[in-house]
């Protein structure tokens, strides 16, 4: 069904007139953007935006009343979350989703479910066809915990780990889905500098590395300028700019909704 | 000092990810199994019966409801009436097919009990935690009032009883009245070690993971492309499975037949889970620590006490373990939630360490 995957530069994902609502409040009036393929997109705007509301509309966790989604070419309206899954999309978290009773490898693990087939009959004797395929995947977990630098911890349960490193082990459960397009819901938030800058790194690498699309939520609007490629400004559920750092910058309504307007 | 894993290196992923990496563990395990095997024909007959046989088939249930409440997150409270099914169904087959080997109809009913255990999951993806309790209890009420009303369950006998009839294995006969306690004990040993084995292996591996994930987070677990309806029911069925099995164990390889509406009631439904709370959730070795505490303090209390020049009636006993075990389960709750398993856990890491402190 889905289409040939897009090239760089190419439009992987269009979001075209996306209105959602919760009763009577809007959280989204015509939204549109796209996310080009191999680009980090930014959407920034201040708290209550609708910023988070639009990552659950891509990734299928909300139903927008209005509006489409065009991703690979597919256009679509409503869809499961581990049907996004299915098509490439993971995401982090705001709050960090991790599964907490579980190890800083398990949870890695968990991101390849969707590419263990070996059926339920292999898996009761945990040997032949299920323990090759669970080989398999641990040597790929094990390259993004190489990536991501968190060889000390592989054995953790991840509710023992400081704030910063958790960031990480949901980063590389995500990217251990090997997503086509990755949703980052403020990957910096809380972190000091020098946190902020390894995760910089790592999102840089990812990109580089395994050619992932990101699209990203964030509000130190220092990595937002450095890092995307593009910035969509969102403001009570609407758009209100749309481009280069360098534009969305000097744009007079992005300041406007940063800073107030002067009646 | 004897428990170190220094010099014991993993060459491969497989090592790393056996289920018991330290050697010392694998030989606690070996002593065990060969003391399980070697030592009953040295007891008691008395003592393999009441203490050895229903401890392993509290254990064999406590490793299902585990599966389902400490592994996949869901509380059951309709335990009792899954093993009953699996009593009546073990009950059935084996009255209708006697020539079969009676082990294989005691697996055999545990798939009747998943297949009422599915269907009495199926409101688990839209209700969690104390409602999808209640909705158990539903499912606990609804099969009792089955075993009671349905005369064709219990073959139309006039007292309602599941009757054992005399059965055999390799000639030695493991059901009915000329069944010795050894024999039996036997029989559920193989029943639960191999039960356990599969468990482990499911719960080590992409199964496993999935149950977790749906049980910490399944908002996150939809996300990574897990279909939560799918994951809670296999929980519900391979949970159900082993307590069907246990139930029928506990049947005819225990009671030896008897009035099973009492038998299956609520009360056991909540011993069991007792048992897990107690042991530890999410944890295999916790379902074996749980039932052997529950099950040994009553005994320990009621024939133990006496035998060590304590004078103790049968009726303070009694009381004593109500006391004893409502006391117990306070204490777990507050002090350690993870239970006897989380216990030993951190046992064994301090006896790694010794005699430092880390």
């Amino acid at each position: 069904m889905s289409a040939a995957a897009p090239r760089p530069g190419e439009t992987l994902l269009s979001v075209d007139g996306i209105s959602l609502a919760f009763g009577g409040v809007k959280a989204l009036t015509d939204v549109s953007f796209d996310v080009r393929k191999g680009e980090i997109r930014a959407i920034i705007g201040p708290n209550g935006a609708g910023k988070s509301s639009m990552l659950n509309c891509i990734n299928g966790f909300y139903q927008p009343q209005q509006g489409r989604i065009t991703y690979r070419g597919v256009e679509r309206r409503q869809m499961r979350p581990h049907e996004a899954a299915e098509q490439g999309i993971a995401r982090t978290f705001q709050n960090i989703a991790l599964f907490r009773g579980m190890s800083t490898l398990d949870n890695i693990m968990t991101g390849r479910l969707l590419r263990m087939k070996v059926p339920f009959f292999w898996q009761v004797w945990r040997h032949g066809p299920a323990m090759r395929e669970e080989i398999e995947h641990r040597r790929f977990v094990e390259g993004i915990i190489e990536f991501l630098e968190i060889e000390h911890i592989r054995k953790t349960p991840v509710g023992r780990l400081p704030y910063g490193l958790q960031k990480r082990v949901e980063l590389g459960r995500a990217l251990a889905m090997e997503p086509e397009l990755l949703l980052l819901d403020e990957p910096m938030a809380g972190m000091n500098l020098e946190e902020k800058e390894d995760m910089c790194r790592f999102i840089l690498d990812v990109v580089r590395q395994y050619g992932t699309t990101i699209a990203l939520i964030e509000h130190d609007m220092g990595v937002v300028m450095d890092l995307s490629d593009r910035v969509v400004v969102l403001d009570y559920g609407r758009k209100i700019a749309d481009g280069t750092p360098a534009e969305v910058k000097a744009d007079r309504r992005v300041i406007d909704a940063y800073l107030g307007v002067g009646h | 000092m004897f428990y170190r894993e220094a010099g014991q290196f993993k060459t491969s992923y497989e090592a790393d990810m056996a289920v018991f990496p330290i050697r010392q563990d694998r030989i606690g395990l070996a002593i065990i199994l060969v003391a399980a095997v070697a030592l009953p024909p040295f007891l008691d007959s008395f003592v393999v019966g009441t203490v050895l046989v229903p401890f392993l088939v509290f254990s064999l249930a406590a490793t299902g409801l585990n599966l389902l409440t400490g592994y996949t997150g869901l509380l059951s409270l309709g335990t009792g009436a899954f093993m009953g099914v699996g009593a009546y169904a073990c009950y059935k087959l084996t009255t209708i097919f006697p020539g079969v080997n009676i082990l294989v109809w005691i697996l055999a009913s545990g798939f009747f009990s998943a297949a009422i255990g599915v269907v009495f999951g199926l409101p688990s993806l839209r209700i969690k935690g104390f409602y999808l309790a209640v909705a158990t209890l539903a499912a606990q009420f609804f099969l009792e009032w089955c075993f009671v009303r349905i005369p064709w369950l219990f073959n139309y006998n006039l007292s309602g009883a599941i009757e054992a009839p005399s059965r055999s294995v390799f000639g030695i006969p493991i059901v009915g009245a000329s069944a010795t306690p050894l024999a039996r004990y036997y029989a559920i040993l193989a029943i639960v070690v191999a039960l356990t084995w599969i468990a482990s292996n499911i719960v080590h591996g992409r199964v496993g993971r999935a149950w977790m994930a749906v049980r910490d987070m399944d908002i996150a677990a939809e996300l990574m492309g897990i279909r939560l309806l799918r994951a809670k029911l296999l929980a519900f069925a391979v949970s159900s499975f082993y307590c069907g099995v246990a139930g029928a164990a506990m049947m005819f390889l225990w009671y030896g037949g008897g009035e099973a509406k009492d038998a299956f009631s609520i009360n056991l439904s909540f011993t069991i889970l007792f048992m897990i709370i107690i042991g530890g959730l999410g944890s295999l070795l916790g379902a074996f620590l749980g039932a052997a505490l529950l099950h040994l303090v009553p005994i320990f209390l009621k024939f133990g006490l006496p035998e060590l020049g304590v004078p103790i009636g049968g009726a303070t006993a009694e009381h004593l373990t109500h006391i004893l075990v409502g006391a117990l389960i306070v204490f777990f709750l507050i002090v350690e939630p993870h239970g006897l398993a989380r216990l030993w856990a951190t046992t064994k890491q301090k006896l790694r360490a010794w005699p430092f402190p880390y």
